[in-house]
């Protein structure tokens, strides 16, 4: 665990500790029950790194290996530069008529893949502070004042932070072009912008001529048997090798 | 600091009292005072603990390699490089769904004479229905983890300090809601009626909790790449899982559905007796069997298992497309 805030005991003032998400604690001194009001500060998380350099570009690699990137991009793609960042995002926790709305606003402009369509990440949230390990990692820092959005958000507050989440910045370099991905440190996921394409046209040519050439086969199999049962065993292996060299080098 | 935290004391009789998360009303353990709480109760939360351990977890992993159409050499070109447990927090929903549907099925029947009449049965259904729903609780990111199939087990904080524990990101009431929608889209489809003339639906949350559940984490290298798949720290079944596919099974597919429907294509032509329905229903048939095999010969090279975002080779999401297409050529006709 690690990174705990502390606060006084209301009662005793011994300090009590406690871990981000924590809503009732007890105090170790004088055992009274404490609430944490959120609502009225402002809190700072962060989320470790579960992600390291090596796991991040074997991520990128199975990534670039998918079907619609270009042939090979896992292994043609030259990697230009890798850096590990924390991203900021400020995360609102309203009352809403009753309701709890949770809403998500950036903290700092970026151009960086995936990370407009603002989210916080799947992690393990701890508060962020002097002791927090950040690992060497650059911290990007909001250039939006989190008080800015607290006149326009709708209910009451019950709780704001801003949330600085770990990533993997990965630039790589393919047939000249500089291309770049973002991966999140923690669960995985890897967020795409441009990329270069592979085209579907050589698979579709293949299961469509195919298609074409059994349905002849099929038509004339009600006229000569034998032929059509020739033709059709011709262009069973025929599809499987075009298709395997497609599919291999394509 | 100290404008965050408030003590609390009973109102009655000035001793400290505890509250556990989720209760509304407790009594005073001094004076007996049956005490009322208001504001952010919280929700009751429990946790599973964690049958798994390390070597399940990569055995469970290098039997899913076996499985299905993955590369062939996964299981011995393929090496775990990083096992560990994590906690994911879910929302759960119980809710009951009561109330009726009516309305009428037809069938239609044909006569000799090749005369179609239409039989209109009306339908009474009465719906008294619980409904279990779970939703994860924050970002499922690219860890193919949506919702929960198993919800017994041996229950259990001891592990939490040492297990990684994702934070729950999204907003309760808003999985209130979409356990609502859940409960009654099911209810109307297990009424079984398919025309519906009137509907009086209520739905009633009986209680939300939230689950922390432990799933172990297993990635793995093939040639250079890394791959995942978690694994259920319960019951130590595979959740989710991306692996390599292999090109002979994926040229295999585009054969078998080229040849396939191609046959009952033409099978559709020379049958047709000269009626345009039948040949264009058997070319339709046809051109829809391609399809689902053609995808898994475009996509087949990841093998994607679980409730991931995109899901391309797999026949599920293809049957899905057919019917969507279908549906807009239905419209398009009319």
């Amino acid at each position: 665990m690690g990174n705990l805030a502390s606060i006084k005991c209301p009662k005793c003032a011994a300090p009590v500790t406690f871990d981000a998400e924590t809503k009732f604690v007890k105090c170790s001194y004088c055992s009274s029950q404490v609430f944490i009001d959120r609502s009225g500060a402002g809190f700072y998380y962060a989320a470790p790194f579960m992600v390291d350099e090596t796991n991040a570009v074997g991520m990128f690699r199975r990534w670039a290996a998918g079907s619609t990137k270009a042939k090979d991009l896992d292994r043609l793609a030259q990697i230009a530069g890798v850096k590990k960042k924390y991203f900021p995002v400020y995360m609102f926790k309203r009352d809403v008529n009753g309701k709890e709305q949770v809403v998500l606003e950036p903290a700092g402009s970026t151009t960086l893949p995936g990370l407009h369509s603002l989210k916080v990440p799947a992690t393990d949230l701890k508060i962020f502070d002097g002791s927090f390990d950040i690992g060497g990692a650059e911290l990007i820092k909001p250039d939006i004042e989190m008080t800015s959005y607290n006149d326009q958000l709708p209910g009451k507050p019950k709780e704001q932070a801003l949330v600085f989440f770990p990533i993997w910045k990965l630039d790589y370099v393919f047939n000249q072009k500089r291309y770049e991905v973002v991966i999140d440190g923690s669960a995985g996921e890897v967020f795409s912008a441009e990329f270069p394409t592979r085209s579907s046209g050589a698979y579709m040519a293949v299961a469509g001529l195919g298609f074409v050439a059994f349905i002849a086969e099929g038509l004339l199999a009600a006229v000569s048997l034998p032929l059509a049962l020739v033709l059709m065993g011709v262009t069973v292996v025929g599809v499987f090798v075009t298709a395997l060299y497609v599919a291999r080098r394509m | 600091m100290t404008g965050i935290s408030v003590g609390l004391n009973c109102p009655a009789c000035g001793g400290a009292i505890s509250v556990v998360e989720g209760e509304d009303t407790i009594p005073c353990q001094y004076c007996g005072s049956m005490l009322f709480i208001e504001g952010d109760k919280g929700v009751s939360t429990i946790a599973f603990k964690s049958k798994v351990i390390h070597p399940n977890a990569v055995a469970a992993t290098q039997a899913w390699w076996a499985r299905g159409f993955k590369a062939r050499d996964l299981k011995r070109v393929g090496q775990v490089t990083e096992v560990y447990p994590i906690y994911l927090p879910f929302w759960r929903a119980l809710t009951r769904v009561a109330g009726w549907v009516c309305g009428y099925e037809e069938r239609r029947h044909t006569d000799k004479n090749g005369k179609v009449t239409v039989e209109r049965i009306p339908k009474e259904v009465m719906v008294l229905q619980d409904y279990n729903f779970s939703e994860i609780a924050c970002d499922p990111g690219d860890l193919g983890i949506r919702t929960l199939k198993n919800f017994t087990g041996e229950t259990s904080f001891a592990d939490f300090e040492m297990i990684p524990t994702f934070e729950a990101t999204t907003s309760k009431d808003d999985a209130v809601v979409h356990a609502k929608n859940d409960a009654l889209s099911r209810a109307r489809s297990s009424a079984r009626v398919p025309h519906v003339t009137f509907e009086r639906l209520h739905v009633v949350p009986k209680r939300l909790s939230m689950v922390y559940y432990p799933v172990w984490i297993v990635r793995y290298k093939y040639r250079d790449r890394m791959y995942m798949t978690g694994v259920d720290g319960v019951t130590g079944q595979v959740m989710s899982g991306r692996a390599p596919g292999d090109p002979v099974f994926q040229s295999l597919a585009v054969t078998a559905g080229a040849s396939l429907g191609g046959m009952i294509a033409a099978a559709g032509l020379i049958f047709s007796d000269g009626s345009a329905e039948i040949a264009i229903g058997g070319l339709a048939v046809g051109a829809g069997i391609l399809y689902v095999f053609y995808r898994f010969f475009r996509h087949g090279s990841e093998i994607v298992e679980g409730e991931f975002r995109e899901k391309k080779g797999s026949s599920k999401q293809a049957l899905k497309d057919i019917g969507s297409i279908a549906k807009q050529i239905q419209g398009g006709m009319r």
